[in-house]
């Protein structure tokens, strides 16, 4: 790792305060979907009037069953994150393995796990996740294979670019002369180089999940008992709520969905300006 | 077994015809040469709950869902390349972070929450736009212009926003090369030096996201069409997917997958004649 710094130099010390408001946002978000108890005033499945105007009991009103729309608010966060980080993760961990073996191992193996990367990369993933949720009625856990295993293209083609550069340099091949393992050299020494690549690009992989994830409930191609922002949207939609003009219905999941989509893609999006300056200067 | 009606009732004889029929009683890999076969004499399946080749189905909605994806990426594009060269010229200027940070903001939200406000917002408030459809009794085309100009400005804003960014930091990166500090040197203009010269070496990434990204304009195309009622492709996988019409989705994804497939040959061919140095590297 010493080693690894003096010939890859770590990125200049920068500043953490932009970084502040979107982190906070995320915070708020997953500390509300790990514990939608403590700030649901109600069950989600609690039936009370349908359609009831915004009042103290109901902050946002009552939806077409009657469900209290704040309390579904809550208990729907827990899905969208769980999902978009989910997916994120399994997506990046995917793109990692195959760009590190792809880029170390070269040859016949870069070959093919290329070709399949650029299928993958070819085929219009949103629609292809459509008729994969047409068929299975995923819930959480299928989705987050489903968009997964679908999004890891991406990584796997940075990652082996930046291998077959890092696997020339003189630490390298000091550690093969050492004689540690190929396992050692890929963890220990590779790994680390390639890591500030990693961060940025599992923080887009999981917005870019949330997104899909958000479409893929609208066109209610989920599990029907999944709750989600999406889903909200998608029952206000066909169930009345958005021709009665029930902005309270629809507004604040897409406002959730958007903050946290949003709070995601800025980290990377601070993170790339922050080398940006190194460049130039 | 929709396709025999309801009130037909199905004898044994009438499952094994079908069956014969449909090629249900042969291996698996033989049922996929078949498919393909079909496929490569164009033909995509029956649906079951139109009555009609799937075929038929997707060629009389392919030129509306293509006609609003192309107007968008030719829009989308050719602003975000001239705000985006902008914005990454004069990063330091207050309209040009006001600028990415809209972008940012606005690549944020998925399409069909983009549409879902503009059409709460121009169609169900203001009502400045019709409610639904294509045209109203005919297709001419400034009835077609009116009705389509909100799905393609939704459209096209999202492509707007997400190149922005692309266009903004690569002008960035070219900005730090010596050539435009030595013609800013033998005093060319800012402007010429932007739009002249830094932009040409810009856009190259940008006309590779285009082909990359041609899938997910077809995509957001498809969800703006469901919010305002197009009846284009969006619509035909949003009403078979309520009717689990499965060759119809199988027919569309197919579909949508050769025009990725085209879409990137096409800019592959592009990327030749704008940048020569493409054709020169293996010699």
């Amino acid at each position: 790792m010493n080693t690894a710094i003096r010939y890859f130099p770590a990125f200049p010390r920068i500043s953490w305060k932009p970084y502040l408001l979107p982190l906070a946002l995320i915070s708020v978000f997953i500390l509300i979907s790990a514990a939608p108890e403590a700030f649901a005033p109600y069950r989600p499945n609690k039936l009370f009037d349908p359609y009831m105007e915004l009042s103290a009991e109901h902050i946002l009103g009552t939806d077409d069953m009657g469900r209290d729309l704040f309390s579904l608010l809550v208990y729907a966060a827990r899905n969208s994150m769980l999902i978009g980080f989910a997916s994120g993760a399994l997506a990046v961990s995917i793109g990692v393995a195959i760009g590190l073996v792809s880029g170390w191992y070269r040859g016949l193996l870069d070959d093919v796990l290329m070709g399949a990367t650029d299928v993958v990369l070819i085929i219009p993933k949103i629609p292809l996740a459509i008729i994969l949720a047409a068929y299975l009625k995923p819930g959480p856990w299928i989705l987050i294979l489903v968009l997964g295993l679908l999004s890891w293209e991406g990584v796997a083609r940075v990652i082996r670019s930046r291998v077959l550069q890092v696997r020339s340099a003189e630490f390298i091949l000091s550690a093969q002369c050492l004689g540690f393992s190929r396992w050692y050299i890929m963890t220990r020494e590779v790994l680390p180089v390639i890591f500030p690549l990693i961060v940025p690009k599992f923080v887009l992989m999981t917005a870019g999940a949330m997104l899909s994830e958000s479409s893929l409930s609208f066109l209610g191609l989920t599990d029907t008992t999944m709750l989600s922002w999406g889903t909200m949207i998608s029952e206000s939609f066909t169930y009345s709520g958005f021709i009665r003009g029930m902005w309270n219905w629809w507004l604040p999941p897409a406002l959730c969905i958007i903050l946290s989509i949003l709070a995601v893609t800025s980290i990377a999006f601070i993170h790339e300006r922050g080398r940006r300056v190194v460049i130039q200067s | 077994m929709a396709f025999v009606g309801e009130d037909v009732v199905l004898t044994p004889e009438l499952l094994d015809h079908l069956n014969t029929r449909l090629g249900l009683d042969k291996p698996l890999h033989e049922q996929f040469s078949m498919f393909l076969q079909s496929i490569l004499n164009g033909d995509f399946g029956y649906s079951y709950r139109r009555h009609d080749t799937v075929a038929a189905l997707i060629l009389e909605r392919l030129p509306w869902t293509l006609s609003l994806a192309v107007t968008s990426t030719i829009i989308g594009y050719a602003s975000a390349v001239v705000f985006g060269s902008y914005a990454g010229w004069h990063a330091e200027r207050r309209a040009s972070r006001g600028l990415t940070v809209a972008a940012l903001c606005i690549s944020c939200i998925p399409a069909f929450l983009l549409g879902l406000i503009l059409y709460a917002v121009f169609v169900y408030q203001l009502r400045w736009f019709p409610f639904k459809g294509l045209y109203t009794a005919a297709p001419d085309l400034l009835d077609v212009m009116w009705h389509m100009a909100l799905p393609v400005f939704a459209l096209s804003l999202l492509i707007f926003a997400r190149n922005l960014l692309i266009m903004r930091g690569s002008v960035l990166t070219e900005k730090n090369q010596l050539y435009p500090q030595f013609a800013a040197s033998l005093g060319t203009p800012q402007s010429k030096i932007l739009y002249g010269h830094v932009m040409k070496n810009a856009i190259l990434p940008i006309i590779t996201h285009i082909a990359m990204s041609f899938g997910s304009i077809l995509s957001g195309a498809l969800f703006v069409e469901i919010i305002f009622s197009l009846n284009g492709m969006g619509l035909l996988m949003y009403k078979a997917l309520t009717a689990l019409d499965y060759p119809v989705l199988s027919g569309l994804l197919l579909i949508l997958g050769i025009m990725v497939v085209l879409a990137n040959i096409a800019a592959d061919v592009l990327y030749g004649i704008v940048d020569p140095r493409v054709w020169r590297t293996d010699k």
